[in-house]
């Protein structure tokens, strides 16, 4: 087991270290693929009307010369071991996980990670809440009607669910429910106004993945009804509450549990298109910002993130999985 | 990433595995499998719904300028005479304000463009990307998955990690990223046809892994499969035995997945053009129309509302459709 | 089963509870019904006229929204026109614009310093004298060695980036470079600012430069105390001046100010302390912005873009909403530029074509209309600058454009089929990409063919339309440009988008790359002109010399229509800033 465990944890850490490769890879490029020279890089940190003396201080101060490797050597540098940033008369020491400091604002990216943060992980914990409880009661409850005009149309709805673009539904919302919009208060201030703006929110996007596990619930439990130890249990004269309840629900758990766990360390690295639509400062808004203002070390450290919560998830996800059946460790 | 691409995921993971193993058996009964998923698709009265709503959409997008010839006029055409200088809205009140017999679903705010015809112009290029953008990356996804799954070893190890690579990227930024650097003129190309392409490959190129692994799997439990075996040992080479044997044993799962991909990509094109990046104005797309929407949502709400059904309306029937296609071809389902 | 059922409906009424309480839970406060305040507004246009809800009660907390950041909270590190405004409030500057509505605000008047410069007579020295007892927020003096410190701070760009670098290139240092004070702890280059004692201040320039007076009503003036200075993180702890002092400051987030006690009023007539504390709260979208301001949960909207569509709409039709509204010059230019070194615009004639071509109706609309978008411009200078002349050189009937004429200038230009072109415009602002799809119309209709090319606002200048080598390469005949005076003259306004000698490889504004020496000429003749009519009329010369060139169409003086909630006092616009005047705002 430990060996096996070991050996994930190293399979995660290189999966995250190729992908901040082919991150830093992909985004060094592309200015240069729109035909950018690095003094046009530069350019657009020296403020409104640079002369090209200020031009090339800027190039060395952000090391935009140097070669691929030695740009991302700084960068896996100032991740594991922090650096050294001026800011003017002084000199301070970031320390690890050091994201470097925005191009454009001059200010460390990690506290602005740490403070976008907090409106991710509210967003997509408590929409997880609701997708996961609604998505499985209606799940189990179209399988036990299998065939009804009830299974049938959660089913459909649960399709359009799945169908339905966010941004279209968002908008919805926002137009017809709550036309002043939502605001993140910090759970810590007021969390009843916290619920209360989130909760638009977490409903549309919770109806877009609840379908899902819907579904999910709605296949294993048929599958299972149909199992010996099931048709056991029933003929020990158990309860059907227990039956469905204690035996049935608990084989739809692991698949569920996978799902919901890869689900949500893909919104924890930022719901890119909720945010964007109900305008909550978190990573995937920030992502988006960062990217149209190329700012290269924003880029990288939301990214990079995103990229860690997928992996984790992944991981997490493995090893529970090693845990529940001891034949996975084997294979 | 984002809604749609965390949906593929779920779409693809949800029953990974519980597909269509049977094909090769099914084949043997003596009725093909397409006759007896068709018979059983013929029954599905909800995906079969679906199938016709794609069908008429696609015969609507086809006939886009003659029927804004009679109904709705140019797309890009301003009707500044129907809009309100005061308000930019819509002349009238109420939500329907701008609705006329010229003009069935109102027009656009600002310039009063006509929305039903954006529509059709719109859908010409919605289902494009979505079918161009899903045939990259069925080809991408199929060839990798078939030879992952069939020689195994370091090649399947290298092509899985490199889909692992894939799936832990937040797609939908680099994709902003990317096709936001678009030049000009390249590939012969130039313009939104050169920006269509760049679209279709980079949404298609992120796409493939879904595929891919589906089909490694399908492969993996084909290749030891008794007919692998008899060709393998009858002398024939790996080729002959992946295109000839293996590759039509995977048809259906292919039809099956490219289905449900489709409108994976439509919504990825939408959220692209939504975010800003995508085909160049004046060109409408439904992702464009809701960005325009945005400013004017309540003051306008049918230019949100009519863009947003027409994504609905359309990604709703191809997952019908796939869903249905998924019941029917496989052979235990009990519907 | 019957407990299945059950189960179902506790599922189902939970998702009701959970839209019915996103209606009313949380969230700005509401329901006090329109004007969320008390009495009645001022009148539609009020505060362009006048000072409204004249005031002298204190107390009460001010609260300021915005839908964006400030690129810096930092005096000597902003630019944006609306923190420029607001740095008034925790600083004090050597000058400072007129506490007054409309053009009367655009007057400089002393502020630190006890009257406007002192010019030598080759008008290369300029003196300013502070006035005595002046404190920081801690207590100690404000010296003029604090001013001159201040700004030494912009001189290193690396660290404090954002500001104009008009000192920079102003200041005579005898040739030798000063780096900054972070490199050159003793400002020992810095001779051309000079502080004979504590009071005086001296400024040797490299020429003649006689807006001087309104460089220094810039927050780069603002004094600094060389000890406090932490470089790029002073804006964490910023030394006040003004009459109230920065208790946090968190980016992204907002602002907390109270009273600095240390601010004494006999010694600025231009600013007010009547309100305990000011709160700004930053990145809201502006329907949430708009709607706090109309329930009174906010008082006004400091980024002072106007309020969205849909406010709009409820403040013009609502005359109760519209008396707390005003519809007036922001002091920007909408226009766009025809490249004179890209063909065909190399050839006046299709510049021309297009003047006639446009219909500058359809642009407006698509800025918003007459109230919410402005008056169709004809003249580079908007009205509210100083040497603004009405003049049309290209009339069309109603500014709906005339064909006809365009199509004879067309085929005056060899082009009588028209041609094909691109057009930039910014991607992230709609209302310049509206603008740009009614242009194509316009153009499309005399046969000139265009693809509009869009780019990231942040880069707009720095990369693509203000890139010459860009433009060129990607041949971009016409960009969507739009510009607000760093100063409100003429030369302020002007001289950075005709002036041939200003044309530069990055962040280059004079994007149609006008090079005329006739107009060159005539800003070196400003400098030397010591008379401020004579002044304001070269500037009218510049803008029709530029106009006949035909490379510049503005189509539009900006308006925006701004709401003040009826419970804010003393509120008037100043055209200086194009924005309410925030150094004296308070509650009733």
């Amino acid at each position: 087991m430990v060996a096996y465990i070991v050996r994930r944890v190293i399979g995660a850490v290189l999966l995250l270290a190729i992908t901040t490769m082919v991150t830093f890879g992909i985004f060094f490029l592309v200015p240069r693929l729109a035909g950018q020279t690095t003094d046009q890089i530069a350019a657009q940190y020296v403020g409104r009307d640079p002369s090209p003396e200020e031009i090339t201080l800027t190039k060395r101060r952000l090391g935009l010369d140097d070669p691929l490797v030695v740009q991302y050597g700084r960068f896996v540098k100032g991740l594991v071991a922090g650096t050294d940033y001026s800011y003017g008369p002084n000199t301070e020491f970031c320390p690890p996980p050091c994201f470097g400091y925005s191009f454009k604002y001059q200010r460390a990216v990690w506290p602005d990670l740490v403070d976008r943060f907090p409106v991710t992980l509210s967003l997509a914990v408590g929409a997880a809440a609701i997708w996961l409880v609604a998505g499985v009661a209606i799940g189990v409850l179209s399988a036990l009607r299998k065939g009804t005009v009830f299974d049938r149309a959660a089913m459909i709805t649960a399709l359009a669910g799945v169908s339905l673009p966010i941004f279209f539904t968002g908008l919805l919302t926002l137009a017809f429910i709550r036309p002043e919009g939502v605001v993140f208060v910090p759970f810590t201030e007021n969390p009843p106004a916290w619920a209360g703006n989130l909760l638009l929110p977490w409903v549309t996007l919770a109806f877009l993945f609840a379908a899902g596990y819907a579904r999910l619930t709605r296949a294993t439990m048929l599958e299972t009804v149909g199992e010996d130890y099931i048709r056991t249990a029933r003929a020990k004269g158990l309860p059907e509450r227990t039956v469905i309840g204690k035996h049935a629900l608990r084989a739809t758990m692991t698949p569920t549990l996978t799902m919901f766990g890869l689900d949500l360390g893909l919104l924890l690295g930022g719901a890119v298109l909720t945010e964007s639509t109900y305008s909550l400062p978190g990573l995937g808004k920030y992502a988006v910002d960062a990217i149209r203002q190329n700012d290269l070390p924003q880029i990288l450290g939301v990214t990079t993130l995103a990229a860690f919560f997928i992996v984790v998830a992944n991981l997490v996800v493995d090893l529970l999985y090693a845990v529940v059946d001891p034949r996975v460790r084997l294979g | 990433m984002t809604a749609p691409l965390d949906v593929s995921g779920t779409e693809s993971s949800a029953r990974p595995e519980a597909v269509l193993q049977g094909a090769g058996r099914q084949a043997i009964e003596g009725r093909s499998l397409g006759q007896i998923a068709w018979a059983r698709l013929r029954r599905d009265k909800v995906a079969i719904t679906g199938g016709v709503v794609i069908v008429l959409l696609i015969v609507v997008a086809v006939l886009a300028p003659v029927i804004t010839n009679v109904v709705g006029g140019p797309p890009d055409k301003f009707n500044e005479e129907l809009i309100d200088p005061t308000f930019s809205s819509p002349k009238g009140s109420g939500i329907f304000a701008g609705v006329s017999w010229e003009h069935p679903l109102g027009v656009e705010p600002v310039n009063g463009r006509d929305v039903f015809s954006r529509i059709l112009y719109g859908a010409r290029i919605s289902l494009l990307i979505g079918f161009l953008a899903t045939l990259v990356s069925v080809v991408l996804g199929v060839f990798f998955g078939v030879v992952a799954g069939y020689f195994g070893g370091w090649v399947d190890t290298l092509i899985s990690r490199i889909m692992d690579v894939f799936l832990a990227f937040p797609l939908l930024l680099f994709a902003i990223a990317l096709v936001g650097v678009v030049p000009d003129e390249a590939f012969g190309l130039s313009g939104n046809g050169l920006r269509l392409a760049v679209l279709v490959f980079i949404i298609g190129f992120f796409s493939w892994p879904y595929i891919g692994r589906i089909i490694r799997g399908q492969t993996l439990s084909l290749r030891e499969r008794e007919f692998v075996d008899a060709a393998r040992s009858l002398g024939a080479r790996s080729p002959y035995i992946l295109f000839r044997e293996l590759l039509p044993n995977l048809v259906a799962p292919i039809i099956v997945y490219s289905t449900l991909l489709i409108p994976t990509n439509i919504l990825f094109e939408a959220a692209l053009s939504f975010l800003g990046v995508g085909i160049e104005r004046p060109t409408a797309t439904w992702g464009k129309m809701l960005e325009q929407a945005v400013p004017f949502y309540s003051v306008a709400p049918l230019f949100v509302v009519v863009p947003g059904l027409a994504i609905f309306i359309t990604v709703l029937a191809f997952n019908l459709l796939g869903d249905g296609l998924r019941d029917a071809l496989d052979p235990r389902g009990t519907r | 089963m019957i407990r299945k059922n059950a189960l179902a409906a506790v599922a189902l009424g939970a998702t009701l509870a959970v839209g019915l309480s996103a209606c009313g839970g949380g969230g700005p406060a509401k329901g006090k019904g329109p004007g969320g305040g008390q009495g009645q507004g001022a009148g539609f246009n009020a505060a362009d006229k006048d000072w409204v809800n004249r005031s002298d009660k204190k107390g009460g907390t001010l609260k300021l929204v915005s839908s964006q950041d400030w690129d810096s909270p930092d005096p000597q590190n902003t630019y944006y026109a609306w923190s420029v405004n607001f740095a008034r409030v925790y600083g004090r500057q050597l000058t400072t614009f007129k506490s007054a509505p409309g053009t009367a605000g655009l007057e400089v008047v002393p502020d630190l310093a006890e009257s406007l410069g002192e010019v030598s007579p080759d008008g290369k020295t300029i003196t300013y004298r502070l006035k005595p007892g002046l404190k920081f927020d801690d207590g100690s003096p404000i010296t003029s060695k604090d001013v001159k410190y201040g700004i030494a701070r912009m001189f290193d760009r690396q660290v404090l980036p954002n500001g104009p670098d008009y000192f920079v290139l102003f200041i005579d240092n005898g040739g030798k470079k000063f780096e900054g004070p972070y490199k050159d702890k003793e400002l020992k280059n810095l001779t051309g600012i000079q502080t004979p004692d504590d009071r005086t201040i001296v400024f040797k320039l490299t020429q003649a430069f006689p807006d001087f007076d309104y460089l220094a009503t810039f927050p780069q003036t603002t004094p600094v105390p060389q000890a406090k200075d932490t470089g790029a993180k002073y804006l964490e702890k910023i030394v006040a001046s003004g009459p109230y002092k920065i208790d946090s400051y968190q980016p992204g987030k907002g602002m907390q100010l109270s009273r600095n006690p240390h601010w004494d009023p006999a010694s600025d007539p231009n600013r007010k302390q009547l309100v305990d504390k000011i709160e700004v709260q930053v990145g809201l979208n502006q329907d949430d912005i708009d709607n706090r301001l109309l329930s009174g949960a906010a008082h006004i909207d400091v980024r002072a873009v106007g309020v969205g569509p849909a406010a709009q709409a409820k403040i013009l039709a609502n005359p109760q909403l519209k008396a707390n509204a005003d519809s007036t010059f922001t002091g920007r230019l909408w226009y766009f530029t025809l490249n004179e070194k890209i063909a065909p615009f190399d050839n006046i004639e299709c510049r021309k074509a297009v003047q006639y071509a446009t219909d500058k109706v359809a642009l407006q609309t698509a800025f918003g209309g007459p109230i919410a978008g402005g008056d169709v411009a004809t003249t580079m200078l908007p009205p509210s600058v100083a040497g603004y002349q009405k003049f049309d050189l290209y009339p069309t009937p109603g500014h709906k454009g005339d064909l006809a004429k365009a199509k004879q200038h067309l085929t005056a230009c060899g082009q009588p089929n028209g041609f094909t072109t691109k057009i930039s415009a910014r991607a992230d602002r709609p209302t310049e990409m509206r603008a740009a799809e009614a242009l194509q119309q316009s153009l499309q209709k005399i046969g000139i063919q265009t693809s509009i090319k869009s780019f990231p606002s942040d880069r707009y200048f720095t990369n693509f339309a203000g890139s010459p080598a860009y433009v060129k390469k990607e041949k971009i005949g016409i960009s969507f440009h739009g510009w607000h005076a760093d100063w409100p003259t003429g030369f302020g306004f002007l001289q950075q988008l005709v002036d041939g000698r200003t044309i530069k490889a990055q962040g280059n504004t004079n994007v149609q790359e006008t090079d005329d020496p006739k107009i060159n000429a005539l800003f070196d003749q400003v400098t030397k002109t010591k008379d401020t009519t004579a002044r304001e009329k070269i500037y009218g010369q510049i803008d029709r010399l530029q106009m006949e060139r035909a490379s510049t169409v503005p189509y539009q003086y900006s308006k925006g229509l701004f709401y003040r909630n009826p419970q804010v006092a003393n509120v008037y616009f100043n055209y200086a800033y194009g924005e309410y005047d925030y150094a004296n705002l308070s509650l009733r």
